[in-house]
């Protein structure tokens, strides 16, 4: 009775015909791999970049404060929304609202396309004030960091489009498939709320 | 209407967005011309990161559902960010 009643509380479980104590992995778990490697590796680039602002902290501290933080709120609050919308399509398709998880799916990247926008208009503003790659340690940092996530985030873009392709007919949609996408894309947003912290908060 | 899953998720993200003005409250503590070392707010940043983090992985990403095995491999490489993180900014600190 507990195994049954589990699964009737859990509609992921029910709709993907899973079982037993309705736990299962979201998306295919060879994604959840990948998003645990890319975690660990993108851990030990700031734990490098922590331990080299340390060493030379009025530097960083200097270089830091010619970012604006307004624009790092701005740029988190849109990819939150974007993961939020893409966590609503994943949960509209298991309840096979097809329409409503593609209009989700494409708030998601109407709000990932504008945090591209606003990434590039902040680097541009930054190197047009003399702020390059090559000004100073702080700001290698900063370019390399938010550069390999803006690379990850176009990545994501495919996995949208994938799942935006899949959602569109009927022979080929798979709720497995779709949550695969989402897991990639949450991953680029909480990658960022770490970035965000690191490069614009922390002193 | 909205499901309960709906409300759900979008009072995650409220939480989610409040945490994030809360950082820009502590981020905007003191001149920005003239930022100095600040332990509390480093170790605040980090912390209230870490907790966004978590509800990212355990509410949108679904992992409150998933086997124990995930639940567990996800809070240890946020225990260990956070470890890493914050050792090495204190230690760093020290030498």
């Amino acid at each position: 009775m507990k195994t049954a009643a589990s699964t009737a509380s859990n509609p992921r479980a029910m709709a993907r015909g899973h079982a037993d104590d309705g736990r299962f992995v979201p998306g295919q778990p060879d994604m959840w791999a990948f998003v645990l490697f890319e975690a660990l590796v993108f851990t030990s680039y700031f734990t490098v970049y922590v331990i080299r602002r340390t060493q030379s902290s009025d530097l960083f501290l200097q270089s830091q404060s010619h970012l604006d933080l307004r624009v790092g709120v701005f740029n988190t609050l849109v990819l939150l929304a974007s993961s939020w919308f893409v966590a609503r399509c994943v949960q509209a398709a298991r309840e096979r609202s097809f329409r409503a998880a593609l209009n989700n799916a494409y708030l998601t990247m109407l709000f990932g396309f504008v945090f591209l926008v606003s990434k590039v208009i902040e680097w541009t503003t930054e190197i047009e004030r003399g702020f390059s790659f090559t000004t100073d340690e702080f700001f290698s940092f900063y370019y390399f960091l938010t550069g390999i996530h803006f690379l990850h985030l176009l990545i994501g873009f495919v996995f949208l489009g994938v799942a935006v392709y899949q959602l569109q007919s009927p022979a080929r949609r798979s709720q497995e498939m779709v949550e695969t996408c989402a897991t990639y894309w949450h991953t680029i947003d909480f990658l960022w709320v770490l970035i965000f912290a690191l490069l614009y908060v922390m002193r | 209407m909205q499901s309960p899953s709906d409300k759900r998720l979008l009072y995650v993200w409220l939480a989610l967005s409040a945490i994030t003005l809360a950082q820009l409250a502590l981020g905007s503590r003191g001149e920005a011309a003239s930022l100095t070392p600040n332990a509390a707010i480093t170790s605040s940043a980090v912390v209230m990161a870490l907790i966004k983090v978590r509800f990212i992985i355990r509410e949108f990403m679904e992992v409150r559902h998933a086997p124990a095995l995930l639940c567990r491999l996800t809070d240890l490489w946020i225990a260990l960010t956070g470890v890493s993180l914050l050792g090495s900014y204190f230690i760093g600190r020290m030498i």
